[in-house]
């Protein structure tokens, strides 16, 4: 027996998934330990083990891939524990990181202090040296000035450096020299040079993503190293990688160098995960991949079976947060979830959040001294959760203190505590739908042609009326829904990119220029390939893509290069056709009389990893009965006598129609009133609000 | 799957109601993102100067997300000048606007005005309005101060001109631009990038008539509207009765106005009664140059100040502005100045000096109310820019946003850092070094903040900025219509005013000379633009600032050694580390020994 684990240790909880290479999958799940993340990876794996009717150490020991997701990166950025970190730039322009790019969200707001730079600005220090747009040098690097600074820096005790600098893009030996210095004054001193890193265009991306990535080389390095030595010695001899936030997995020394990529690795995962049920299930193509917690829900896609990816990934609110620019998975979070807090703003409106009760003291309902009404509260009301039930039984829920928070509500809004309720569930769901909206059709994605993927503990909860509200009418649910990112993980791919930057228009188009960025792209990915153990060559592949725009825009929309591109002759037409459609289709208008500028050529190597797929089950031509009834709320006015499913007992194929609630260990199900619950022949569940009445097995209700 | 809304004789539910204003929202939102991505201009791509808004067929504003406030308060003026102006409107119609004499801000913010019809029937005007690189002024400048007229300006008039029938583009009309306007490709991809945002925003107001059904549509209209104005009248009756009264001045322009525009405003509140009464009558006459406000742009310049001392989350839409009223003077420079006087920097200059004396008139009714006056003025770093590109093999003209004012102190907060000027906030984007050396010939040296700059205050307003550029090939011209370098930002509470800002031409060979505040100017190449900007202004007593923040201050370079000791009194000891600790009496005695030398 060989197995593959995968684990994704989140701020609350590790989540463990094992597969046993016979196509079934076993979830484990256990509470974080920060100090020494292999103790929860442990516990976790305990809960699989005992349902595998094994143990932990010979799980591990059988173990041949082990890959592993952290928000260790993430949280040390939120709580700003990272290194102490010096950053090195241009003379002149120390403010970079203060300034960023503008942008706020109201512009009555003065109550709101202006954000504080990513580090601090008494630990930047000014180079001096100066290249300018065409890589000219219009004043060369002051080493003596410099080795100075350095000697400053030494003195004051930093733990990394960031090193940005103007233009090193068009030319970078201002900051390889910097690097030499950095290593002949600091020795073994932590170091991120921008454009080896992230080789783009506008100083304070580039800026904010070095020095992100400086300050997390100290901690991750350390980190990682604990941990696969912790792994060792449980007997894991195995190959070990670690994922990243473009959806794939990458060596730990590789990880080590460029830390970043962890940061947002976890949520990054669900689509991975999304698409290959997807396959399974063969519900198309397009998909859009939510996963709802207790305090954020989640929004990725996958278009045309590729995952989409953005270069704008704010830590923190948009415009004062601070800005990662990798390309990565694009994931959209609101703060919309299970605790998210109801309120009546002062024109007499409902609303829901931001604010949330968080886990303490958490939802009333979790009766730890909450009295604010919460989503999850409105769903206690509405008889959507068993409280007995919750979280399979594991969480005592005090339906009493839900009543009576959202019973206040609805005195304030002269309703009833179930229209009350109601509403609360329907204002969440139009910030998730908000949500997604921003994510398909403001990138001119139309969710119709979408199918849903919900993951996440609150996933069944409002996803149908949600799907409903967007005209989607397909939502698939994993049975392993609550551990989405880890499920990703089991199919995740090995995935490297590398980008360039290469100015060129399509009127005088470098053609040579850009066959040689292409043929050295792909030279780099090579070179990374050749250890990677487990690659065989059918299973791995590279591809290309471009930056481009109008001339004068300042915006990118990235293309893709066609495979011939490769034998060095690119042809122009068909990239500037590529350009204007993509134009068209997010943009409502092409411009056929432009020219279109091309700036950075991105090649990306992906490296197929053996799956386990999901088994699948005979269908079953037997229905079960519903384990129990209650009357719950669905807003027609009525409470209507609903039956209650156990969903481990339900066998493949059955369809059970809304109205109707399916309880599962990790998750609860809610169908509403005209929908219908399918359980698919790998035990998952698709949702569907026109069900096929041919096809309808009688469920005994 | 169809969405199942019944219309009821009875009024909306609040669920539904946000569930429909939160979608038009999210439509100006993606209108937005289109014209921000798909722009050309740096003042359009980067530094996000446009705004989408939604109106009502019966002109009122109804939706406007993010916009500025300076362009979206008078949208509803617009599209009344569009419905009177054409009785044929029709499916696939699109207008021109910038005729600040009709209902828009100034010539240079084009606004494309959509009709949107469904079955049938006219329910919405969309409009996207954007400030544009280049209008064809006589001089190449978009902020023309001295034009003594409008035929001086210079610029091509739209007075809500049909650019498109039956969706198809009118092209004697963009052949028309392009004859006039400088560059006039960029032009054209701003012209497309605005005609794509409005089609957006009439697909996704036609996709939102057809989920909820034309009543419907048209009851929450009503409805959003009177649940906006009684949020405002909510905020309006949490105020003091009082009637206030402040003043403030534009700077000199040498040599029309050599004592500058002095400004007053009168504001009635009547808290009992819900409303606001704002007088602008006591104002100089109608101005012979450019910097006249026209009737969108004096009543945004007021609804803004008020916004800011109001608790945020009002919608901003005609319904909240109902309880408000204006009164303007005909053949006066605020708000209803006579043809033929050029309003063409009517956006920025009076307008921001009025949304100052607006704001902090209310610091009247006590700590906790008002906010301080911002820092103003386009200085060297949001010039106008134009020449010629040797690396292009052609001219380029473009408004810079290389660098802002400090923002205000407020009760609860210091002055935002990147707030630009009082009509911006912060909304807009600032553009990036290096976008600005690819697109344009220029050198930028430097783009620093200037620490001990903010006017200090129990909350301090935000530094300014020092900004150093120049050509790199080729002769330079910048036209800069400079406020902020004689009347500063003033301080409330005993805040003190900002700094005031300053322009210079640096030789090749360094010799620096001052340039006036509105001025003209042409570089050679090694020669040097400097400025600094004018930052902005304290709220409250120094001396009652937390001693913790000055000395966070201090050690972040917002505020210098020599300033928390004389202006904050706050004693701070350095040790031999290089670290600072707060010197507690010693600070006490400090502060008893400024507070009595006065």
């Amino acid at each position: 027996m060989s197995y593959r684990i995968t684990v994704d240790t989140g701020g609350t909880f590790t989540d463990v998934v094992v597969s046993d290479g016979s196509g079934r999958f076993f979830v484990g799940k256990a509470l974080t330990t920060p100090e020494r993340s292999f103790d929860g990876i442990r516990s976790a794996l305990a809960v699989a083990a005992e349902e595998m009717r094994t143990h932990v150490g010979s799980i591990l020991a059988d173990t041949e891939l082990l890959i592993f997701g952290t928000t260790r990166a993430t949280n040390a950025i939120v709580t700003r524990s990272t290194a102490k970190t010096a950053f090195l730039t241009t003379e002149g322009f120390p403010d970079i990181l203060v300034l960023k790019e503008g942008g706020k969200f109201d512009a009555h707001d003065f109550s709101i202090p202006y954000p504080e730079p990513y580090i601090a600005r008494r630990h930047t220090y000014e180079i001096p040296e100066r290249i300018d747009a065409e890589g000219g040098v219009v004043a060369p690097l002051d080493r003596d000035r410099t080795r100075t600074t350095l000697r400053d820096v030494a003195k004051e005790g930093f733990q990394a450096i960031a090193v940005c600098l103007i233009w090193s893009i068009a030319n970078p030996e201002h900051e390889l020299a910097l690097g030499g210095l950095i290593e002949e004054e600091l020795g073994e001193m932590p170091y991120t040079l921008s454009h080896q890193l992230i080789p783009i265009l506008r100083e304070y991306r580039r800026a904010s993503t070095t020095a992100i990535d400086a300050s997390l080389k100290p901690l991750m390095r350390g980190y990682l190293n604990q941990m696969e030595s912790d792994l060792r010695t449980a007997g894991f001899k195995g190959e070990l990688l670690v994922s990243t936030s473009v959806g794939g997995c990458m060596h730990v020394a590789e990880i080590s160098e460029r830390p970043i990529h962890t940061v947002k690795s976890g949520p990054a995962m669900a689509p991975v995960a999304g698409r290959i049920y997807a396959e399974t299930e063969n519900v198309g193509a397009n998909l859009i991949v939510c996963d709802s917690g207790g305090t954020t829900f989640d929004v990725g896609l996958v278009r045309d079976n590729r995952l989409v990816k953005t270069r704008d990934t704010w830590l923190g609110r948009q415009w004062v947060g601070d800005l990662i620019s990798m390309s990565t998975v694009d994931v959209r979070s609101v703060g919309a979830g299970g605790g998210s807090i109801a309120w009546v703003d002062a024109g007499g409106l409902l609303r829901v959040g931001p604010n949330s009760a968080g886990s303490i003291p958490g939802p009333a309902c979790y009766g730890r001294g909450g009295t604010e009404p919460t989503v999850t509260d409105a769903a206690i009301v509405l008889e959507y959760f068993d409280p007995e039930f919750f979280v399979g039984g594991r969480m005592p829920i005090d339906a009493d203190a839900a009543a009576s928070a959202i019973q206040g509500l609805a005195r304030r809004i002269d309703k009833s505590p179930e229209d009350t309720a109601f509403g609360i569930l329907t204002i969440a769901n139009e910030l998730m739908i908000r949500a997604i909206q921003e994510i398909t059709i403001s990138e001119g994605i139309d969710p119709r042609e979408s199918t849903i993927i919900a993951g996440g503990g609150a996933a069944g909860l409002n996803i149908l009326p949600i799907a409903q509200e967007l005209g989607c009418n397909r939502v698939l649910l994993p049975e392993t829904a609550s551990a989405l990112s880890a499920c990703g993980m089991q199919f995740a791919q090995i995935i490297k990119e590398e980008s360039a930057n290469l100015v060129t228009r399509s009127d005088t188009f470098d053609s040579e220029g850009v066959a040689r960025t292409l043929v050295r792209l792909r030279a780099t990915l090579d070179e990374f390939r050749t250890p990677m153990a487990q690659a065989k060559d059918q299973d791995i592949a590279i591809s290309f893509s471009a930056e481009a725009r109008y001339e004068f825009q300042v915006w990118d929309l990235e293309i893709p290069i066609p495979g011939e591109a490769l034998s060095g002759s690119v042809d122009v037409e068909t990239l500037v056709e590529e350009f204007h459609r993509a134009h068209e289709r997010v943009f409502a208008v092409r411009d056929t009389s432009s020219v279109v500028e091309f700036l950075n050529w991105k090649a990306r190597l992906t490296i197929d990893l053996p799956r386990n797929l999901p088994l699948s089950r005979d269908i079953a031509s037997t229905s079960l009965p519903p384990s129990s009834r209650r009357n719950a709320y669905f807003g027609s006015g009525n409470w209507i006598d609903t039956p209650i499913f156990r969903g481990q007992e339900l066998p493949a194929g059955s369809r059970i129609e809304g109205p109707a609630v399916i309880e599962i260990p990790t998750t609860t199900i809610v169908v509403s009133p005209g929908m219908t619950a399918e359980i698919t022949a790998t035990g998952n569940f698709l949702l569907q609000d026109r069900p096929d009445a041919t096809e309808l097995q009688d469920i005994a209700v | 799957m169809s969405k199942t809304v019944t219309k009821s004789d009875e009024s909306l539910d609040p669920v539904q109601m946000a569930v429909m204003a939160n979608r038009l929202d999210g439509i100006v939102r993606e209108m937005s993102n289109t014209l921000l991505r798909a722009g050309r201009s740096a003042v359009i791509s980067s530094a996000r100067d446009f705004s989408c808004s939604i109106a009502t067929a019966g002109n009122e504003l109804l939706s406007s997300a993010e916009g500025l406030p300076g362009h979206i308060f008078g949208t509803q003026l617009m599209t009344k000048s569009m419905c009177e102006l054409h009785d044929d409107l029709a499916e696939g119609d699109a207008f021109l606007h910038n005729d600040p004499y009709l209902g828009n801000t100034h010539p240079a913010d084009h606004g494309f005005l959509v009709p949107v019809f469904f079955e049938g029937t006219h329910l919405f005007t969309v409009c996207a309005k954007a400030h544009q690189a280049d209008i064809g002024n006589s001089i190449p400048t978009t902020y023309f101060v001295g034009a003594r007229d409008v035929y001086e300006e210079g610029s091509l008039i739209f007075p809500c001109v049909r650019i498109q029938r039956g969706y198809e583009t009118i092209e004697d009309i963009v052949r028309m631009c392009q004859a006039r306007i400088r560059v006039p490709e960029q032009w054209h991809g701003d012209f497309l990038a605005g005609i794509g945002s409005a089609r957006i925003g009439e697909r996704r107001l036609v996709e939102f008539c057809q989920t909820y059904g034309k009543d419907l549509v048209q009851q929450f209209v009503k409805e959003w509207l009177d649940y906006s104005e009684r949020c405002m009248v909510h905020e309006i009756r949490q105020l003091p009765a009082a009637k206030l009264h402040n003043t403030g001045a534009h700077d000199p322009f040498d040599p029309v106005l050599p004592d500058g525009v002095p400004l007053s405003i009168a504001i009635d509140i009547d808290p009992d009664a819900g409303k606001i009464d704002v007088d602008l009558t006591d104002n100089p006459d109608s101005l012979p140059c450019g910097l006249n406000l026209s009737e969108a742009s004096a009543t945004s310049g007021v609804l803004n100040g008020i916004f800011n001392c109001l608790n945020s989350g009002i919608p901003h839409n005609s319904g909240s502005f109902r309880p408000v009223e204006l009164h303007f003077r005909e053949n006066c420079a605020i708000g209803a100045p006579r043809f033929p006087h050029s309003c063409s920097v009517s956006t920025t200059n009076i307008a921001d000096r009025l949304v100052n004396m607006t704001q902090s008139a209310f610091a009247a009714l006590g700590d906790g109310y008002g906010v301080a006056e911002g820092g103003c003025g386009l200085g060297v770093g949001m010039a106008v820019v134009s020449g010629e590109d040797p690396r292009r093999d052609g001219r380029y003209v473009n408004r810079l946003m290389a660098t802002t004012n400090g923002g205000p102190a407020a009760s609860k907060a210091d002055g935002w850092v990147t707030f630009a000027i009082p009509v911006i906030a912060g909304l807009m984007y600032r553009d990036s070094v290096e976008i600005d050396e690819l697109k344009y010939p220029i050198h930028i040296k430097t783009m620093r903040l200037v620490p001990g700059s903010g006017g200090a205050g129990r909350h301090r307003g935000a530094p300014n900025q020092e900004v150093i550029y120049g050509p790199r090939f080729a002769e330079l011209t910048a036209v800069i219509p400079c406020d902020g370098q004689v009347y500063p930002a003033k301080g409330v509470l005993g805040g003190h005013d900002g700094s005031l800002g300053a322009s210079y031409h640096l030789d090749a060979e360094g010799r620096a000379t001052k340039l006036p505040n509105i001025t003209r100017v042409t570089l050679k190449p090694n020669e040097w633009l400097r400025g600094l900007d004018t930052s902005g202004a304290g709220y409250g007593d120094p001396l009652d600032r937390d001693p913790e923040q000055v000395l966070h201050d201090v050690l972040e370079r917002w505020e210098t050694e020599d300033r928390a000791h004389n202006v904050y009194g706050v004693v701070l000891t350095r040790h031999t580390d290089g670290t600072f600790s707060i010197d507690e009496t010693g600070t006490v005695t400090r502060r008893a020994e400024l507070r009595s030398n006065g």
